[in-house]
């Protein structure tokens, strides 16, 4: 089976330039704002080493951790669940909802269930799903996935939110004041909250010493859905452990910052006992993450705590938009999360980057992204999934590079043959995949090499 | 056979690294004055407005909302009684709630609410507009304290709430009032 690659999507995408200038510029706004708050942060890079080694130490036992949150979440009287992959997550939550005979259901965000296609599930059985989240609710409404892990929507227009709101929630044709269509999203999701008859929830933080679990909105959507349904669900992947309830000063400090540039999420939500005569569960998990965990060089990648920080300071993603990556989670982050998942239909994300490392500067947990896309690249090269054209090419440059008599030869002749040859054929874009959207430099009349000999020599 | 429960442990026991050790977290501490609260409050959508004592607090919040009917709120006589038990229908009315928080956090203008405060879990987000009722001597400057201030844990539900609702999903434009409460001030004492 074959699959679309990045560049291929990406180039779709690319096709409205406007568009895809103010996705660029936006994301890079959102990057600005949080250079800010990072800057008014004095101890910004000591929080970042914290967060990494509580990080760290956490996933060195994770095991103990798990059953150490599951124990005190059980004493708090939590249904703790347990699922290996995304169908036996999904079965619990069905379970939790025919159990109260319930069909109405409200959610907030959660990377994890979308990676666990949830809502498609569920609503083949006859449940009603709404995601509360604005950004959520209108690409639900369009049946498109999220492009952002944070900002959903960003690859829409407020035109394109006007229409779909014309369309499903009958406002006015052609309205596209922000201000307005989120009113009109909040009286339909009001009605929704206060019908809701089960919550879910994904998970920001679970504390294993207390068996609390935290979620950040700024909507307010998670609580209201989870203080007015009888039920409460919430999904976690096993990464999301932190051991102690003081960490949170660290998280709760970069997350946000991280994310939009904002102090701190308007809500930050412990939920640790169900109120009496009311119903939480947690479910734990795993869906390849203990895989991950695994390997080495990419074990790193679960310390992820979902800011988006990388996605908005990509050069590629911020032209190539967040559908591009066909994944759950998209960006840099998403291309080294994504391999571990499948290697073969994930295989040209490890080259949607110019490895320029930007997504390591400014990920709050430092993860090594850029150092992982690399490793990625060798993994997919051993296992054949590159194209031909890319295989061909650099087994050819590898061998040029590695031979000095080759590499001279080469450049004299690559000097001459720009000079001689029409422009048509050098910049022939069947040939030369790398003039598309690039003009070859003007070719220099020596090599550095040759200049170098010419040069009289230092007196030893 | 095994359950799913054991599986993931197992694996998680096989499968993770060298243990590496578990850093002790810093006391950042910062400014905690009132001044930086009030800075960073409005400039998330939040106000700070003077109380000169606690006795004024009901005329206050009939002064500062005239047009609010339904008011919860456990420090006066409310307009509108809420407890746990109180329906969904009647909490979706509430115009305003009144709610004491234990103390605010000077760098992200937030300031914890715990259950025992809420009156109803929803309420703190269902309400139209809130007003929190803040001793101004109850200030910490970073997350860290504030955390601090938790010894016995979060409570069964307690949150940070940092200003009003808001979003900016359509185009990233800041909309306050998502869908918890559309204004948010902060009466200090």
């Amino acid at each position: 089976m074959s699959y679309l690659t990045h560049a291929s999507r990406a180039e779709a995408f690319n096709l409205d330039h406007e568009r895809t200038s103010w996705h660029d510029e936006t994301l890079w706004f959102v990057r600005q704002k949080r250079d800010k708050a990072v800057y008014a942060v004095p101890e910004f890079q000591e929080l970042r080493n914290l967060a990494s080694a509580i990080k760290d130490h956490t996933l060195s036992r994770l095991d103990e951790y798990l059953a150490q949150f599951e124990a005190a979440a059980q004493t708090n009287g939590v249904r703790v669940h347990w699922a290996a992959d995304a169908a036996e997550h999904n079965a619990i939550v069905l379970d939790i909802i025919r159990a109260r005979g319930a069909t109405r259901v409200v959610k907030s965000k959660s990377m994890l269930t979308e990676e666990c296609h949830l809502n498609p599930y569920l609503i083949k059985e006859g449940i009603e799903v709404i995601d509360t989240d604005l950004g959520e609710r209108i690409i639900q409404m369009r049946d498109e996935p999220p492009s952002h892990i944070v900002l959903p929507a960003i690859h829409l227009k407020k035109e394109d939110v006007g229409a779909t709101f014309f369309k499903h929630l009958g406002t006015a044709e052609g309205l596209t004041d922000p201000q307005q269509l989120t009113e009109a999203a909040r009286q339909h999701l009001r009605a929704k909250f206060l019908a809701g008859e089960v919550a879910l929830t994904g998970v920001n933080f679970a504390i294993a010493e207390t068996g609390s679990v935290v979620v950040c909105t700024n909507e307010g959507n998670a609580d209201l859905g989870v203080s007015l349904a009888p039920v409460h669900v919430a999904s976690m992947g096993i990464e999301k452990l932190i051991p102690r309830l003081s960490d949170l000063g660290v998280f709760t400090r970069l997350l946000a910052r991280s994310a939009t540039g904002q102090p701190v999420t308007t809500y930050t939500s412990h939920y640790t006992k169900p109120m009496p005569g009311r119903e939480m569960h947690i479910i734990i998990v795993d869906n390849e993450r203990t895989q991950q965990l695994g390997r080495p060089d990419f074990r790193a990648s679960l310390k992820c705590i979902r800011c988006g920080a990388c996605m908005n300071t990509c050069p590629v993603y911020r032209r190539s938009g967040g559908h591009s990556y066909d994944f759950t989670v998209p960006g840099p982050i998403g291309s080294i999360l994504s391999p571990n998942i499948d290697l073969k239909k994930h295989s040209t994300l490890p080259f949607a980057s110019t490895l320029c490392g930007s997504c390591t500067d400014v990920c709050p947990v430092k993860i090594d992204i850029h150092v992982q896309l690399y490793k990625w690249r060798q993994i997919v090269s051993e296992a054949n999934h590159l194209p031909t054209a890319k295989k061909i090419g650099l087994k050819f440059m590898g061998r040029l590079l590695a031979s000095p008599t080759a590499f001279k030869l080469s450049g004299s002749f690559g000097r001459r043959a720009l000079r001689l040859l029409p422009y048509g054929l050098t910049h022939n874009q069947t040939v030369n995949a790398w003039a598309i959207a690039r003009e070859l430099p003007e070719p220099p009349q020596q090599s550095f090499r040759e200049w170098f000999a010419q040069q009289p020599q230092p007196a030893t | 056979m095994s359950t799913a429960r054991d599986r993931i442990l197992a694996a998680a026991r096989a499968n993770k690294p060298a243990e590496t050790p578990l850093p002790t977290v810093p006391d950042f501490w910062g400014d905690n004055s009132l001044e930086r609260f009030r800075t960073v409050l409005a400039s998330i959508g939040g106000e700070v407005t003077r109380l000169a004592s606690l006795d004024d607090l009901e005329a206050t919040v009939h002064e500062l909302w005239p047009d609010a009917k339904l008011i919860a709120s456990p420090l006066f006589t409310p307009t509108l009684r809420i407890d746990q038990h109180t329906p969904t229908d009647v909490l979706a009315d509430v115009d305003l709630a009144v709610l004491p928080v234990e103390f605010g956090v000077a760098e992200n203008g937030a300031v914890w609410l715990p259950e025992a405060n809420m009156l109803h879990r929803a309420l703190p987000t269902v309400t139209q507009h809130l007003a929190f009722v803040l001793d101004q001597r109850q200030l910490v400057a970073t997350m860290h304290q504030a955390y601090a201030r938790l010894p016995d844990g979060p409570g069964g539900y307690g949150m940070f709430v940092a200003g009003p609702s808001k979003t900016a999903d359509i185009e990233q434009s800041l909309v306050i009032g998502a869908h918890g409460a559309r204004s948010l001030v902060v009466l200090v004492y």
